[in-house]
């Protein structure tokens, strides 16, 4: 081995370094330029928003041929950054923009509503909360469904992880300045959450409205209901829009997928299949 | 011996394809020395040489891919990681008791010690299971038994974390809220979950080792009038102890980097462990969790969370060495 040993061992350490630089290269030069052209644009951001994104941008691919729509789903401020710095050419977002973001001069296209539903177990008598009650509940302040009417039971609280549209949503309307209690479960998705809340009596959670199954019960909130005409009319009060951002005026591609987000073919489909509202829903409507 | 004879008969298929001269003086060559090893080249033709370079060279990259990816890893997670000593503070980050984004406060106590609550339970729970599974299967077992709990064993570590995730949330998840209240998330169901999913580490490794000790041994051991369980517990067992502790410290390096089973039934409370049943967070469930959305400091401070792991990680490779060459074993 001694002979040849040292011959091995230089080619091969030329031949790693070889693969390793190739390697590099390609990985580098497989990385392409996200800025849209006329037959491809970019749509990047919130994750609530992007079932609605992806299959609104399916849908029309399969209508247009040779258009491309890359969506991509990285958080609400990602987006909003994308779609400012030029990187996408629309951002999607679960929340309005912020004081610093207003300066940027991006067009506002909501292009649906979403209410946000606090849910119970079936078996909870409790119908109806304040704002202010939710608020001492998700703070820790209130501990106990007897101080809220209901049954001498632990209130066991349910919270979403901080990626997550809903829980900034939820937090923005209902805590304010109150922070979570951090003793509070967290599960990372609408999903789980409606599933522990159904079958565990004292537990309280909050999912989008369009989720709410005969799982849970939806409370109501300062008296109103979380129905698709108090969300729609904002008369209940935990609801936001869902929002595309485009920067100045769209056009082309860009102006043609907005639309087509809008029209009835994504509005009554996608937009209602995902759980949400359609942006033009009238109030008494469906 | 057995090893050199195949490698020689690996070579002999390939150089009777390309020189059948060269491959009669190899023919002689090994019916001259059975064991013949690199260094009994000279008798082949240069091609046979050139070929032998290039696959010895080729193994050589493929065996020092993993070193160069463990080393960039590393470098990347410190590099990404260092700014918490400028930007948190080392102490404030190691021993503080607060995790809050929003009040930007990024102590780690409540995660390390969140690991090490759901790593040292599953393994109480876990490491007993596998070792008594190990013992069964290499000394106790029919062949046709084995046949049939080894395939299960090793199926076991084919099941994918989310599955086992997925179980831990539908299935234990009630359980647990029925007999202890709440909702069932926490270190007990992650305990219940993990302790089956290092079932098979511990247990294969363990058989391994107890595989390794010499049938005399045993012999002597009936020769003296023993039982069977006397042999296994008195003489077997400790023969094959830094093996099957081996086994444990690998287990437990599986559990304290489990990731996505843990962070579906543990809760990701970012609170002091506070009891069985009531929701705590680890290192990696906090880190995925935060990952799809950090930045800044907060981002800095998952890296630094994963330098922590990569530390403890490295700490368990190494004391699982030390032990191996300490006890003498035969790994190097």
């Amino acid at each position: 081995m001694h002979a040849i040993g040292r011959a091995v061992l230089s080619r091969a350490v030329i031949a790693s370094t070889i693969s390793v630089v190739l390697g590099s290269v390609l990985l580098l030069g497989g990385c392409s330029n996200t800025s849209g052209t006329a037959n491809s644009i970019v749509v990047s951001g919130s994750t609530t928003v992007l079932p609605i994104a992806e299959q609104a941008a399916e849908q029309f691919m399969t209508a247009h041929e040779g258009k491309s729509v890359l969506v991509s789903g990285m958080g609400s401020s990602s987006g909003i950054e994308a779609v400012s710095m030029g990187t996408a050419q629309i951002g999607t977002s679960s929340r309005e923009l912020a004081d610093d973001e207003l300066k940027i001069g991006l067009t506002d296209i909501p292009i649906a509503h979403d209410g946000i539903a606090a849910i119970v177990s079936p078996s909870n008598p409790v119908k109806n909360l304040s704002s202010e009650q939710l608020r001492d509940i998700f703070a820790g302040n209130i501990t106990n469904w007897k101080e809220l009417g209901g049954p001498d039971l632990e209130i066991e609280r349910i919270n979403r992880d901080e990626a997550s549209g809903t829980r900034e949503a939820f937090s923005k309307i209902i805590m304010g300045t109150a922070s979570f209690n951090t003793n509070s479960v967290v599960l990372p998705g609408t999903g789980q959450v409606r599933e522990v809340v159904g079958r565990t009596k004292g537990a309280i959670g909050y999912i989008s409205v369009g989720f709410v199954t005969d799982d849970v019960k939806a409370l109501s909130v300062d008296g109103v209901a979380p129905t698709v005409e108090n969300v729609t009319s904002k008369k209940y009060p935990i609801a936001r829009e869902l929002h595309f951002f485009v920067k100045g005026t769209p056009t082309g591609l860009t102006k043609e997928y907005i639309d087509y987000v809008l029209s009835d073919a994504v509005q009554n489909g996608p937009v209602v299949e995902a759980g949400f509202i359609p942006a033009a829903a009238k109030t008494g409507g469906e | 011996m057995t090893v050199t004879d195949k490698s020689d008969k690996a070579c002999e298929t390939q150089t009777e394809s390309a020189d059948a001269h060269v491959a009669d003086a190899h023919r002689q060559n090994e019916t001259l020395s059975a064991g013949a090893s690199a260094g009994h080249l000279q008798l082949v033709s240069r091609a046979t040489q050139a070929k032998e370079a290039a696959l010895a060279s080729l193994f050589f990259v493929c065996a020092f891919i993993a070193v160069v990816a463990v080393g960039a890893i590393f470098v990347f997670v410190a590099v990404k990681a260092w700014p918490i000593v400028t930007e948190v503070g080392l102490k404030n980050f190691l021993t503080g008791m607060k995790w809050s984004v929003a009040n930007e406060q990024y102590g780690i106590v409540p995660f390390v010690v969140g690991s090490f609550v759901v790593t040292i339970g599953a393994l109480v729970i876990g490491a007993p299971l596998a070792v008594l599974t190990a013992v069964f299967l290499a000394e106790i077992a029919t062949k046709r038994v084995r046949g049939i709990v080894r395939p299960a064993v090793e199926l076991l570590a084919g099941i994918p974390s989310v599955v086992y995730g997925f179980f831990g949330v539908v299935i234990v998840t009630p359980i647990v809220a029925k007999i202890f209240g709440g909702v069932g998330f926490g270190p007990l169901t992650a305990w219940i979950i993990l302790a089956i999913m290092i079932v098979p580490t511990i247990a294969t490794l363990s058989e391994d080792a107890l595989n390794s000790i010499p049938m005399g041994i045993r012999e002597a051991s009936f020769a003296m009038g023993a039982t069977q369980w006397q042999t296994i517990y008195k003489v077997v067992l400790p023969a094959a102890k830094i093996g099957i502790i081996d086994a444990v410290i690998l287990g437990m390096g599986r559990a304290i980097g489990e990731t996505m089973a843990v962070l579906m039934v543990v809760g990701n409370a970012p609170q002091m462990f506070k009891g069985i049943a009531k929701p705590i967070a680890t290192l990696t469930s906090q880190i995925v969790l935060d990952m799809g959305y950090a930045s800044g400091v907060h981002r800095t401070a998952l890296f630094g969370m994963a330098a922590i792991l990569f530390l403890i990680s490295m700490g368990l490779v190494g004391l699982v060495r030390l032990l191996s060459r300490s006890g003498g074993g035969e790994r190097s």
